[in-house]
């Protein structure tokens, strides 16, 4: 799903310091990737894999260099660039455009952008923006919270408590990502991140309480941006059917990614915030590669068959 | 409420790895749908059926021979359930 220029400028223009100085009517041209190019070489005529898929970027070296050529070849040359049907271009440094550029801008309807920042810190800044603008992202119903640094995503029916249970495991001493409401976006490297939506960020509703604001309760430490989410615990009224032994996890798929999923039923009495810290816990035991509820079964399975012949 | 009884029957373990951590669990789940208190007996050592840990400590090992003792109103149709249970090997193997 490529972005167009017109999406990464709404998202981006303040962030990345952009304006639009030609082809403003092309900004809906797609960005089929979201990388930059430095099209140097391009510019001294060799266009032997030249990424043309991408944003171009002209920063100082491009411009010196388009400098030292003639008028007739510095024309000849750029308009070769454009013909590649590239995406749009991107001026480092607040540098004038040639007069070239804006004239092959609108004749190919390429649009030329601008940025103040200098080219390096403008792909590094522009790198990081189009990958989260351009991740899966999905806005789900869930509590997230940070557990000994293991992210815990709580979700199940409302009213089952699980605003409650957060707030509990606060007062243990945990962080708070997002109450009921959580933003999922995968990064490049297949991690789920988790955050809450901007206006509610550090709210909780608590029946009977209404809307608390978590870091003025419980100070900072109580409070955490983002978290990479381990595991999925869905809180259920009880049914009998849930899982006893923990041999065989079950996983949900997030945005692709299969996490580990538990059930816990909830009944009343039973110290919920207790049980997901202790669900935590052992997701960092299995992380660090102690699976109990394995180990314990392998054993009990080595005894009941190699150990046969004590028996008899 | 029907009247309370007491059946009991023995079972042999006939899947290959006996009574581990998946047929234990399948156990305490069935038994946990019945009222009636259910025990599993083997060499003298008498465990709940609705524990599993104490399934575990058994050692029921394939061929030994485990008694099943139910007692409550529902007791009849528990003990048929478990009854599969140990006639399907536990649905392994």
């Amino acid at each position: 799903m490529a972005i167009t220029l017109k999406q990464m400028l709404e998202e981006g223009a303040e962030r990345l310091s952009l304006q639009v100085i030609a082809g403003e009517r092309y900004l809906s041209n797609k960005l089929p990737e979201t990388a930059m190019n430095r099209p140097g070489l391009a510019l001294t005529g060799f266009f032997q894999y030249f990424a043309q898929r991408r944003l171009q970027i002209f920063g100082l070296a491009e411009f010196t260099y388009l400098k030292s050529l003639s008028e007739k070849e510095k024309r000849k040359r750029l308009t070769e660039l454009f013909e590649k049907q590239i995406p749009g271009i991107v001026i480092t440094r607040n540098r004038q455009p040639t007069k070239e550029m804006l004239e092959l801008a609108e004749q190919f309807k390429v649009p030329v952008l601008r940025t103040s920042m200098i080219t390096m810190r403008f792909v590094n800044d522009c790198t990081v923006f189009l990958e989260e603008l351009t991740a899966p992202h999905e806005r789900i119903q869930g509590t997230m919270m940070e557990i000994m640094g293991i992210g815990v995503l709580l979700r199940g029916a409302p009213g089952i408590g699980k605003s409650e249970t957060a707030l509990s495991l606060i007062e243990r001493g945990y962080c708070l990502v997002s109450d009921d409401v959580t933003e999922i976006r995968k990064n490049s490297r297949g991690q789920i991140l988790c955050t809450a939506s901007e206006i509610t960020r550090y709210h909780m509703e608590i029946r009977g309480l209404g809307i608390i604001h978590v870091p003025s309760l419980f100070g900072v430490a109580a409070i955490r941006r983002e978290a990479e989410l381990d595991m999925v615990i869905d809180l259920y009224p009880p049914s009998g059917s849930e899982d006893r032994t923990g041999v065989e996890p079950a996983t949900v798929n997030v945005l692709g990614v299969f996490v580990p999923c538990i059930t816990l039923p909830v009944r009343s009495g039973r110290d919920m915030a207790n049980i997901v810290e202790v669900a935590a816990l052992n997701q960092k035991l299995k992380e660090l590669g102690h699976d109990a509820a394995k180990e314990l079964d392998e054993r009990v399975i080595n005894r009941l068959t190699k150990g046969r012949i004590r028996h008899g | 409420m029907a009247e309370a009884k007491t059946i009991s029957k023995k079972f042999k373990v006939l899947n290959e790895y006996g009574i581990h951590a998946r047929p234990a669990a399948l156990l305490v789940q069935t038994a946990g749908k019945f009222e009636s208190d259910i025990v599993i007996e083997k060499d003298g050592n008498q465990v709940s059926c609705k524990s599993i840990m104490g399934l575990m400590t058994l050692e029921g090992y394939k061929g030994s021979m485990l008694g099943v003792t139910a007692a409550g109103a529902d007791a009849a149709e528990a003990m048929k359930e478990i009854e599969e249970l140990f006639a399907s090997k536990f649905y392994e193997d």
